[in-house]
């Protein structure tokens, strides 16, 4: 059989399903995989192999007895540890939520649990989900398995790191500035930021109102949209769910990119913020490749990408540093630097300058998706630079900032990062995908035939 | 409230009055980075383009109660 590590959740699903493979010998492999390697990796924060087994066992039983519940059902996944799972800590990595043992799951917890996925546990993130690769706070920071002295991305990054190594098939992480992507793109795994409201963040701790959005990452494009399809759908005690909701995204992935309209937003990363060399030609090569597959490709132009992120990080910080005042008053000392730093940016952002950032953000959501009126698809980066050292703040710093997710959390429309291939150094490198809101199947069919026509999915890191 | 361009003695004075009254030296050394970083953010903002009519992201909606 194959090596379990590597099964993906549709893979997983078929033998579970037909009974080919037992979920908790699936459980036990990847139980196994964790407790030896994870200690290098640092990807789990609290690893519950206890709870993994106990739902194995029920899967099992379920399925032996012809109940089958779905695709997840006796696979493993794991959650972000902002994301409540009743019974056990929500601690967003920080010593001031340490013993904050919630009572209730998140609604994307519940919905993961009523498909009878296995709970491998809770995974690193950056402090708060703004920090940084944090070395002072009570847990490491989760380190990427295609060479752990380099940055994993974040603040989802022990999602990225235990995906991409193979300890789960499946993650759910959240992004507020790219905080899906950016350990997608690190890692070389696939993960999406769907429209603002298409998921529930009922039981996720937040970070800024509005711009924070719940998405899973996986190893294939494929896993991707079954778990979207798991996990989307309204929640009438979410008041950002979205009324309507897209679904049968695993259904659309079909078709090929045929006749497919792309617009490569070239300025973000040749003009805006110049990307390294490398990352330009990964994404000129996937723009290249699709068109060779039959999609029309074409330039588009937006607003340049510092006035998004000066729009992004104006109300990102002015809504998190209204939720973490009262703690930065009481116990500023409890914060590690990175994440107190981050916060603390939004102490003194005027009123007036929240409002008229809020005006921009629509003004700007409208622009861009009026482009969409001559294109099916955006194409553009989502890193400009390749992984840097993870022990170099500087260059953390440096590098974290160079991005262009940020622009689609102001503009709530769908954007998928997914792998392109590697540097010379072995590094991952990366594409993101955008569509208007609740255009999740197109992204993920341009992105299926992509995937597809590449062997980036077949190469797995050695650590 | 808000300074131009801060010294550390307004940045610990600002933060003062507004309660965060437990922050070290070197707190206060990054409010000050972060104050600098939160206005070059400002002043990239394009407000320019705006006009009076263009709406928050977020309006009030009043709920019918129902």
């Amino acid at each position: 059989m194959t090596d379990l590590a590597w099964l993906t959740v549709a893979e997983a699903a078929g033998l579970l399903r037909n009974r080919t493979l037992s979920p908790v010998e699936y459980a036990k492999a990847l139980i196994a995989r964790v407790e030896r390697h994870d200690g290098r990796l640092n990807a789990f924060l609290r690893f519950t192999p206890e709870i993994a087994l106990e739902d194995a066992k029920r899967a099992e039983d379920e399925i032996s007895r012809g109940l089958w519940r779905g695709p997840l059902h006796g696979v493993p996944y794991a959650l972000k540890d902002i994301i409540d799972y009743a019974g056990l800590p929500t601690t967003a990595h920080s010593k001031i939520l340490k013993d904050n043992v919630v009572a209730a799951d998140a609604q994307v917890a519940w919905k993961l649990k009523a498909a009878g996925g296995v709970f491998m546990g809770k995974l690193s993130t950056h402090e708060f989900a703004i920090g940084g690769p944090s070395f002072d706070l009570p847990w490491p920071p989760a380190r990427n398995p295609w060479s752990r002295d380099h940055f994993c991305g974040g603040s989802s990054s022990g999602a990225g790191s235990a995906t991409a190594a193979g300890f789960v098939p499946a993650a759910i992480g959240t992004d507020t500035g790219g905080s899906v992507r950016n350990p997608a793109s690190m890692c070389g795994v696939v993960g999406i930021k769907p429209t603002y409201g298409l998921v529930s963040r009922r039981g996720v701790f937040p970070l800024a109102y509005s711009l924070d959005h719940v998405g899973p990452l996986t190893r294939t494009v494929r896993d991707n949209a079954l778990l979207l399809d798991l996990i989307a759908g309204h929640d009438p005690h979410d008041p950002g769910s979205a009324p309507h909701g897209a679904s049968g995204f695993t259904a659309a992935l079909d078709g090929g990119v045929k006749g497919f309209r792309i617009g490569v937003i070239r300025h973000f990363y040749t003009t805006d913020m110049p990307a390294e060399p490398e990352v330009v030609s990964g994404i000129e090569a996937a723009a290249a490749k699709l068109a060779a597959l039959g999609a029309d490709v074409r330039e588009v132009s937006t607003a340049p990408l510092a006035e998004y992120l000066a729009v992004n990080r104006t109300i990102l910080t002015s809504e998190a540093f209204a939720l973490h005042e009262q703690w930065m008053r009481d116990r500023p000392q409890d914060y590690g630097a990175l994440a107190r730093e981050r916060i603390m940016a939004g102490a003194f952002v005027r009123a007036a300058d929240y409002v008229n950032a809020t005006r921009l953000r629509r003004k700007m959501a409208d622009a861009f998706h009026a482009l969409f009126s001559g294109i099916d698809v955006a194409l553009t980066a989502s890193s400009m630079d390749l992984p840097c050292r993870i022990d170099d703040p500087k260059a953390v710093e440096y590098t974290y900032a160079r991005q262009a997710r940020a622009p689609f959390n102001i503009t709530g429309g769908p954007a998928l990062s997914i792998p392109a291939g590697f540097s010379q150094s072995g590094l991952p490198l990366a594409i993101q995908l955008v569509g208007k809101p609740y255009t999740e199947a197109l992204l993920y069919r341009v992105a299926n035939a992509y995937e597809q026509s590449e062997d980036w999915v077949r190469r797995h890191p050695v650590f | 409230m808000a300074h131009d361009r801060p010294t550390p003695d307004d940045i610990r004075s600002m933060a003062s009055d507004i309660g965060l009254t437990r922050l070290t030296d070197e707190h206060l050394q990054q409010l000050l980075q972060a104050t600098r970083t939160a206005q070059a953010r400002r002043a990239a903002l394009p407000v320019a383009r705006l006009v009076a009519t263009d709406e928050p992201a977020h309006v009030f909606r009043a709920e019918d109660g129902q």
